[in-house]
């Protein structure tokens, strides 16, 4: 936990400038929040997917899609148990006191089976985020906004590994000193824990004092402050932010024209249609434009 | 979707009124040691089910520093520890619950100043039920249709015992260590302000 | 014009009662290199930030006296001005990074004082290559060693291109190597790019002859300034102990010349002095080890120990090593040789992956925590981190009942013989460094150890706490008890220590009495022993050059004058 999670590999998709990384992750949160035809999903899924693949990050996705998968279960229990819209009722249960008759119908176990791909989509574009926006870079967005909330994040991210070890060493010498961590009721336990975070809170605080007198040695709070740009916009940036755009609009457009939203009560309504998968594959050749970019930087030299 | 929209918009108002005033070097460097703090409560009692120092810490800072500041440290607290333990759907809300609680112990020392030892007690029992109902809202405003307040009960159903074990760490932390943790605390924010004399 | 007077400059902090400062007086001339010495408490971080403007504008306090700038007194000039003429890096390089990564830490300082983008992007670079900074930009700062952490706090002061920089004993974290290669820096911006250096340092080995000007302070009074040689003198005279051995040794003698360093020193031996072959002589003792102390029962013995972190690779390596009652033991290596892990195996914290550890004839099992049941006293670096309760004699009292030892009057005992007896009912945390040390060390001793190991106990610590902590530990080997303690402090172990044993790489490398290994290696060595290499044999520390050198010398010198060879 004294590392990163994010991991600098200097591949294309890392370097983009995090407005247009930012810009296309959100496009696909969006959308993913937005659609509810499970051919969309799939859709955004195969190309989060790909974008982690360029990004080398299977190992990742496989970790990230087993922990929501967990998470997709009580989305399946609880959306049958509570929706009585569906028509097509596969089994009546006993009457219970807040939820009334319990009825399980197809449409709602097909809706929790949609909902789950979308929850796997969510989990798979926070997955993305994770190994391709370094902290720092997304830090700086947010500093042209809130400088100050910026500095105590980026202050607090550095101390935050630095304070895992104090707290190591504090522990072990509360062992030396006799401290048996593992023995003792739940309070006690708390009691045992906390005294570790009391001793590290007594230390940080003083130490807080010292980072203050350097950032004031430093200037700090001395008037109008200015900003340190490290990025700068590439070509591939405005192509990556411009299919996003597109992208962004080109869903919010079909959305209100009806595309990639299904009907699942009273009856499924259809998922398919001419005019949907014609939308989806416009959709979906935007959003890999990023993914394609990267495969060609690597692979093929005409696209440097 | 309007759920998340509401959450990033109570995100954004309250970064925005920690913004707002000078920035002085001691304010940001102890809220950012108390965020760091913070975030040491999420690693220290992994041994331990579901005990969240940070809601505490976070608590104890609002408590001490207002509401602003008690909001930062918790969104802040959220934001860095899952910049090493991995970003999630999760860490939105994290910060909106973790900030909201930090906030709102601010809030309640404003309101009711003597609310006392065991009033502060179980305001934090509360919030750790609140915690676990805030993060029940993105799973069940995202993935559960239809959303009425019976569904959104089975969810919080769903997670009480979960939800009992960080009410009751939250009780316990404060009980014996609320006070000691607020008078350090105090100590430092004093020194906040200095008066220089001249001779 | 100077470019510092300060003026009968008076000063108390916040809700103090004594003063931190009395009647200062000093000016610093444009160029100089100025080095401000003494010891903890004397005032000299304090009058560091009085020239910083941090005194009294960031502290508070009673404020009495000017200090002025090139002339203009620097109470009435805008804190953007002050910070952009007057620079200031720090002890430790974790307190003064606030940014995730180097180039943004640069940035900083530049962003605050409002400058341009294109201004900023030369100034970061130029900081960056003059320091050779290159290899650690976009790397995670946490993740830079001590050394380049430091660096990385220099190079964002420096691009604010100050005219005075003000250093408070920013090598007082790292180890000797970092330290050299620091001060290196420091001295190049002195001569190379004419920065005004004020340089607060409580260990001059390294950087005594540096300076153009000394000033030693204490308890808030400025009582000796002037060129290095003559504040040699003076200081030697008054008994002042900041002087490196060199300069004291050659002082104590009083030759009316006094040489700075280890080169110099050696030019006045080798006119007065007729030089040894040291090869031959040393040949025959480097290879044995000879045991100290008492051989009937080992306390600690570790047989053929290997350890490694999380599988990663091994930082210990078939680790052969057996401490005895009454032996003061010290560890001395590089960062990363594994000196700290070999203290934590010794102690119980860490288990070998291979090879096996026995206490007092009996092993050590992989769970079993020797500090439980056979009472290893282990004192980790940071003396704080021990001090929870609300008073001293709590402290004490914690340790034993968690070992459900009774209190048979140890506690009192203890108290007293650690001098801590006034302080019993304070709060530890209210007291003075070295008092704090000597809590922590006394809360673990309480339990009567038959081990005592101490990480670095010297970091930070001046001449006499630290001659007041060795004499303690030497005391405490002469009973039932062995210390054993890892230390990049040479001098120290030099002075106390009765063993030393060098590790490189998880290897020992070097084991044997500390004459023979400090006087045999080049770099553990002490300043003194490196002088007289050559010259005179088995000579660490002053005393020991006041004893066997000084006749010789004294005698010759007398010699050398009359034939007139001076």
């Amino acid at each position: 936990m004294e590392e990163l999670f994010y991991h600098e590999k200097g591949l294309f998709l890392q370097k983009l400038h995090p407005a247009a990384s930012l810009a296309y992750i959100c496009t696909l949160l969006v959308l993913t929040l937005i659609f509810t035809n499970p051919f969309y999903l799939a859709g955004l899924f195969f190309c989060t997917g790909l974008s982690v693949w360029m990004l080398e990050g299977l190992e990742t996705w496989e970790l990230f899609l087993k922990g929501g998968l967990f998470m997709t279960v009580p989305i399946m229990i609880i959306n049958p148990l509570v929706s009585k819209a569906g028509a097509t009722i596969l089994w009546r249960g006993p009457s219970l006191p807040v939820f009334g008759e319990i009825t399980v119908s197809m449409e709602a176990v097909f809706y929790g089976a949609v909902m789950s791909l979308r929850l796997l989509d969510v989990i798979s574009i926070f997955c993305l985020y994770n190994i391709m926006v370094h902290p720092d870079k997304a830090m700086n967005m947010l500093e042209r906004f809130a400088f100050k909330s910026a500095l105590v994040l980026s202050l607090a991210t550095r101390m935050f590994p630095a304070m895992i070890r104090h707290l190591e060493n504090i522990k072990e010498i509360q062992l030396v000193r006799g401290v048996d961590f593992s023995g003792g009721t739940f309070k006690q336990k708390i009691n045992k824990y906390t005294n570790l975070i009391y001793i590290l809170l007594l230390s940080s605080l003083e130490d807080s004092m010292e980072i203050a007198e350097a950032m004031h040695a430093r200037a700090f709070g001395s008037g109008r402050r200015t900003r340190y740009v490290r990025d700068s916009i590439k070509p591939a940036d405005s192509v990556c932010l411009a299919a996003a755009a597109a992208a962004l609009l080109t869903g919010a457009w079909g959305t209100v024209k009806g595309y990639g939203v299904m009907n699942f009560y009273p009856r499924l309504g259809p998922a398919y249609s001419r005019g949907d998968m014609r939308m989806l594959a416009l959709l979906l050749s935007m959003l890999s434009i990023p993914s394609l970019l990267s495969w060609g930087w690597r692979y093929c030299r005409y696209f440097r | 979707m309007a759920y998340t929209i509401v959450a990033a918009l109570v995100l954004a108002v309250m970064f925005l009124s920690f913004e707002r005033g000078k920035a002085t070097s001691k304010e940001v460097a102890l809220v950012a040691v108390m965020s760091a703090a913070a975030a040491m409560g999420r690693v220290v009692f992994a041994a331990l089910p579901n005990v969240q120092a940070t809601t505490f810490i976070a608590m104890v800072s609002g408590y001490v520093m207002g509401p602003e500041s008690g909001f930062m440290v918790g969104a802040a607290a959220a934001l860095v520890s899952n910049f090493f333990m991995g970003q999630g759907p999760w860490t939105p809300w994290q910060m909106l619950a973790w900030g909201l609680a930090g906030a709102s112990a601010g809030l309640i020392k404003r309101i009711f100043p003597g609310i006392g030892r065991l009033g502060m007690t179980f305001y934090c029992l509360l919030w750790g039920y609140f915690f676990g109902w805030i993060m029940n809202l993105w799973y069940w405003s995202s993935f559960v249709r239809p959303l009425n307040i019976n569904a959104f009960i089975a969810a919080c159903i769903s997670s009480i015992w979960f939800d009992s074990f960080h009410a009751a760490g939250n009780a316990i932390l404060y009980y014996y260590f609320g006070e000691g943790f607020i008078k350090v605390l105090k100590r430092f924010y004093r020194r906040m302000k200095v008066t220089v004399r001249y001779e | 014009m100077p470019i510092f007077q300060v003026k009968n400059v008076s000063y108390y902090y916040p809700e103090s009662e004594k003063p931190a400062l009395k009647d200062i007086n000093i000016s610093v001339d444009e160029g100089e290199f100025l080095l401000v010495a003494g010891g903890s408490g004397s005032g000299k971080s304090t009058l560091a930030r009085v020239l910083a403007g941090l005194v009294p504008d960031f502290y508070g306090g009673i404020f009495s006296g000017r200090v002025l700038f090139k002339g203009r007194d620097i109470r009435g000039m805008d804190r953007r001005k002050l910070s952009r003429h007057v620079g200031m890096v720090f002890q430790d390089p974790e307190k003064q990074l606030v940014k995730t990564e180097a180039e943004a830490e640069i940035a900083f300082g530049l962003e605050n004082l409002g400058l341009p983008q294109q201004e900023m992007l030369r100034r970061v670079a130029e900081a960056m290559d003059f320091l050779d900074l290159a290899e650690v930009k976009g790397r995670f700062i946490d993740k830079l060693s001590g050394g380049q952490k430091q660096k990385v706090a220099l190079a964002s002061v420096l691009a604010m291109q100050p005219e005075a920089i003000i250093l408070d004993e920013p090598t007082s974290q790292l180890d000797p190597a970092c330290a050299e290669e620091f001060f290196n820096l420091i001295k190049r911006l002195n001569e190379e790019m004419g920065k005004t250096v004020i340089l607060i340092e409580q260990r001059l080995e390294r950087c005594f002859h540096l300076a153009d000007r000394v000033a030693v302070m204490k308890d808030g009074k400025l009582i000796i300034e002037g060129a290095p040689r003559e504040v040699a003198a003076k200081s030697v005279a008054g008994g002042m102990p900041f002087i490196p051995p060199v300069a004291r040794f050659f002082a104590a003698m009083g030759f009316p010349d006094i040489p700075a360093t280890v080169k110099e020193g050696r030019g006045i031996l080798k006119k007065c002095l007729p030089l040894h072959n040291a090869d031959e002589e040393s040949l025959g003792s480097a290879g044995s080890v000879e045991k100290i102390g008492d051989k009937s029962g080992d306390v600690i013995s570790l047989k053929k120990v290997w350890f490694s972190y999380n599988d990663k690779k091994e930082v210990l390596r078939d680790i052969n090593l057996r401490v005895f009652p009454g032996e003061f033991a010290a560890i001395l290596g590089a960062n990363g040789a594994g000196k700290s892990t070999l203290l934590k195996i010794m102690a119980g914290l860490l288990h070998p992956d291979r090879g096996r550890v026995f206490f007092q004839g009996e092993e050590c099992g992989n769970k079993g925590e020797i500090f439980r049941e056979k009472r290893v006293a282990y004192l980790a670096q940071n003396p704080n981190d021990y001090l929870l309760q609300d008073t001293v004699e709590q402290e004490l009292a914690f340790t034993i009942k968690n070992f459900n030892i009774p209190d048979d009057g140890r506690i009192d005992r203890l108290l007293g013989e650690m001098d801590l007896k006034r302080h019993r009912n304070k709060n530890p945390r209210d007291l003075s460094s070295g008092e704090r040390q000597r809590v922590a060390l006394a809360s673990v001793l309480v339990t009567h150890p038959s081990l005592v190991l101490l990480d670095e106990p010297t970091r930070g610590m001046d001449y006499a706490l630290k001659a007041a902590l060795g004499e303690y530990l030497e005391g405490l080997c002469s009973s039932q008890l062995c210390v054993v303690m890892v230390t990049h402090d040479v001098e120290f172990a030099a002075e106390y220590a009765k063993r030393v044993i060098i590790l490189h790489d998880g290897k020992i490398v070097s084991d044997g009495s500390a004459k023979q290994v400090l006087g045999n290696s080049m770099f553990y060595s002490t300043q003194m022993a490196r002088m007289c290499r050559g010259f005179a044999a088995d000579i660490l520390t002053v005393e020991d050059a006041m004893e066997t050198l000084a006749p010789l010398l004294s005698q010759n010198y007398k010699l050398a004058l009359e034939r007139g060879l001076w």
